[in-house]
């Protein structure tokens, strides 16, 4: 530290590379990091206050928003949250379409990694094919639900409605195609001697501190820790599938990103085996309370009006009580936490936020390394500020 | 005191006491449609059916007294059954309305199938055309979504004592009407109790949903008796007046004025300045120009013809208060016991 003197540096929010509106405090010696604060609450909605006021069926296009990356897991944890709440399970076809739609989130989300991860850190061409390829998903979304980024196309006791044979023919295209698109994505980084330089022993993290630090997913599995929330703790008939759960060694970036390169793998892998074995059957939970009955009925059926009108107006009460659960999502352990009270809203919602926890230990993480070397690890931990700041 | 076992909790209350006020008491509840607390039961519904130990067939809680040592069952399968096809048999001709209809969100029925989770009618009926016999400007009867609970008749006979409808015909064709037209006083007592939405206000209708309004508690301003009645406010317009039951001197009733006579608050022909007439017209003026004006007249007319030239007449619509301070306004002020006030509308 030469003659004492540190230089104070502000990084963002307005910063293309801190995801989102993420701001960090460096304070530099040189060019090299001693001390970095990071400041969150800019992107703060109120999401978890607003739910209050709102019935359970409401609030899943908000969790859409949270990580809006990878909507359609945030719907799936807040589902099954709500889920356990009620007591009820939904039927095995809704499952597997579940976890379609969640998995091709994870790859979207991966997607957006990847390609702004390898444009901060300056290969441009990446972020064209991921993107190229994401708007498939995009595509498929769209048939689901009629939304590409943002689908809310879960409900609380299944699905809006069932898929479309068009939705199984654009699935089959995308697995048959995405594992050629994986491999052209290792050509243009894994042996490359720049995106090597820059990322192997940059951001190490042990396996033990991430485990004191909280991180979860991906971030997690760099440092060599084999915890997936999906083996761990099976949910949505994830046991039904065959896959396996790749780990780092050394828990620096360049091993996040073959864990994540890998996952594309997995996940494509869930994708192929739940298209083909998806089970025939109702997408809603045969329950009076939760499940709304559909337009054909309730155009006869007066008992159905008289139903969809109250679900849809008022919702199903929630037994008093709280829960938890979770998911694996496309950053990390997404849980969410709920009580009930005998009403049709939640009395409290909170939500364990991955990109919240990661974010925490960024400091530990970049001191010592230089200005460049940030974006590299911020990249990395694949943060996404509209689920940290909720 | 009589003894008996509800739910298998043992009960004590006094004889001539119903089933479902021994039950409530013993805070066990049972589903009702047509009961209604400030009528005598009137059991058309079958909802409260309850199994009585010793009685081969179920028994309306709601009529039935509490007899010494009987062991009383409100909830059992075949209760359930019993009660979802009660329920079904009133759904079997309701009409498709919810969607238009003023009371959906309130209603009473919906809350009870949704309630008993009833997932569809396998019932089916003739569905007889019913003309609307019974109706008046400010009330609208709806035949279609009329479940036949007689709360309305009870209600016009019990409350109010008038007993201007009743229920013609039978089965499916079964209506109210009016059995004396020149008794109704369109109270609107009969709106008030309906579970469903078969007697609506006719002021009112299709303006908005029940929940979205705002329910401002005030004191009715037609008379002196202070009925306790609230506003239904949206989007800073009265929709409509409704009661709790129980609630103030009233205790849940209104008469045509108070029910119906709001749509002067929101009249754009209402005034709310003062006027002073100049050369033969009126002209918008400020309060504090109108009352000094009237102080000056008074003055004069009390310095040339002295005090008892002059008379005050309150109102009403006033509160005890304002006509207190009325009277010694006149009294002390202007040193005259010409006081008078209308006492009546």
């Amino acid at each position: 530290m030469a003659e004492g003197k540190t230089l104070t540096l502000n990084m963002g929010p307005h910063h293309p590379a801190t995801h989102g509106v993420l701001r960090i405090v460096l304070e530099l010696d040189g060019e090299v990091i001693v001390k970095a604060t990071p400041h969150v609450g800019q992107l703060h909605r109120g999401i978890e206050k607003i739910a209050e006021g709102m019935n359970f069926q409401q609030v899943i296009p908000l969790t859409d928003r949270l990580d809006y990356t990878a909507a359609s897991l945030n719907n799936l944890g807040y589902c099954l949250a709500v889920e356990k709440l009620l007591g009820i399970e939904v039927p095995k076809r809704a499952q597997y379409i579940r976890v379609i739609m969640g998995e091709l989130a994870r790859i979207m989300g991966h997607h957006l990694w990847l390609g702004s991860h390898a444009l901060d850190i300056g290969a441009m061409t990446v972020v064209f094919y991921t993107f190229r390829d994401r708007e498939m998903i995009m595509n498929i979304n769209e048939e689901a639900s009629g939304y590409r980024l943002t689908p809310s196309y879960l409900r609380v006791g299944g699905l809006a409605k069932d898929i479309t044979p068009d939705f199984i023919k654009f699935v089959r295209d995308f697995v048959k195609w995405f594992p050629t698109a994986i491999d052209g994505y290792h050509t243009l980084l894994t042996d490359n001697i720049i995106w090597r330089k820059r990322t192997m022993g940059v951001g190490k993290v042990s396996a033990e501190d991430a485990v004191n630090f909280g991180f979860t997913g991906p971030s997690l599995r760099g440092s060599g820790v084999p915890y997936d929330l999906r083996k761990v703790r099976p949910y949505s008939s994830y046991d039904d599938f065959d896959f396996q759960v790749p780990v780092g060694e050394v828990g620096d970036v360049y091993d996040r990103y073959l864990v994540r390169m890998e996952e594309f793998k997995q996940s494509i892998n869930i994708i192929d085996q739940a298209i083909e074995n998806l089970p025939e059957g109702p997408v809603n939970v045969d329950n009076p309370w939760v499940a709304n009955p559909d337009l054909g009925a309730v155009m006869e059926d007066i008992s159905a009006l008289i139903r969809r009108f109250k679900i849809q107006c008022e919702g199903p009460h929630a037994p008093e009580g709280e829960v938890y659960a979770s998911v694996e999502g496309s950053k990390g352990e997404l849980g969410f936490y709920l009580v009930g009270d005998g009403s049709e809203h939640p009395y409290r919602m909170k939500i364990r936020s991955p990109c919240y926890i990661l974010t925490s230990a960024l400091p530990k993480m970049i001191v010592g390394h230089m200005i460049a070397d940030v974006i590299a690890i911020i990249g990395s931990i694949d943060i996404v500020l509209g689920e940290i700041d909720r | 005191m009589v003894k008996l076992t509800i739910d298998g909790k043992e009960v004590k209350v006094p004889a001539g006491t119903t089933i479902l006020a021994a039950a409530k008491s013993a805070g066990i509840s049972i589903p009702t449609l047509c009961f209604h607390g400030r009528l005598d039961p009137i059991g058309s519904c079958r909802m409260c059916v309850v199994e009585i130990e010793g009685c081969a067939h179920p028994m309306a809680a709601c009529t039935t007294p509490v007899v010494e040592g009987i062991s009383v069952t409100t909830n059992s399968e075949r209760l359930q059954r019993i009660r979802k096809d009660s329920l079904k048999l009133i759904l079997v001709n309701h009409p498709l309305d919810c969607p238009i209809c003023d009371k959906g969100g309130e209603c009473l029925l919906q809350d009870l199938v949704y309630e008993f989770g009833i997932d569809r009618v396998e019932y089916q009926t003739p569905k007889p055309e019913r003309s609307s016999q019974y109706a008046t400007p400010l009330i609208r009867y709806w035949p279609d979504r009329c479940i036949m609970c007689l709360r309305c008749v009870t209600a016009c006979r019990e409350i109010k004592g008038i007993g201007a409808i009743d229920i013609k015909g039978a089965g499916y064709g079964s209506q109210v009407v009016v059995i004396d037209e020149d008794k109704c006083q369109s109270c609107g007592e009969c709106l008030q109790v309906c579970p469903t939405g078969a007697l609506t206000e006719n002021l009112s209708r299709y303006k908005g949903r029940p929940w979205l309004v705002k329910r401002v508690p005030t004191t009715c301003t037609y008379c002196g008796c202070g009925c306790q009645l609230e506003l239904n406010v949206e989007q800073n317009r009265v929709m409509a007046v409704t009661t709790k039951e129980g609630k103030g001197v009233n205790r849940g009733s209104l008469c045509v004025k108070g029910r119906f006579g709001y749509e002067f608050i929101n009249s754009e022909e209402r005034l709310t300045k003062p006027l002073i007439k100049k050369d033969g017209e009126f002209r918008e003026a400020s309060w504090d120009d109108a009352l000094s004006l009237v102080a000056e007249k008074f003055k004069s007319i009390k310095e040339e013809s002295g005090p008892d030239a002059i008379a005050g007449l309150s109102s009403a619509r006033c509160t005890n208060e304002e006509n207190y301070l009325f009277q010694k306004f006149m009294r002390a002020v202007i040193g005259t016991n010409n006081v008078d006030h209308c006492a009546r509308l």
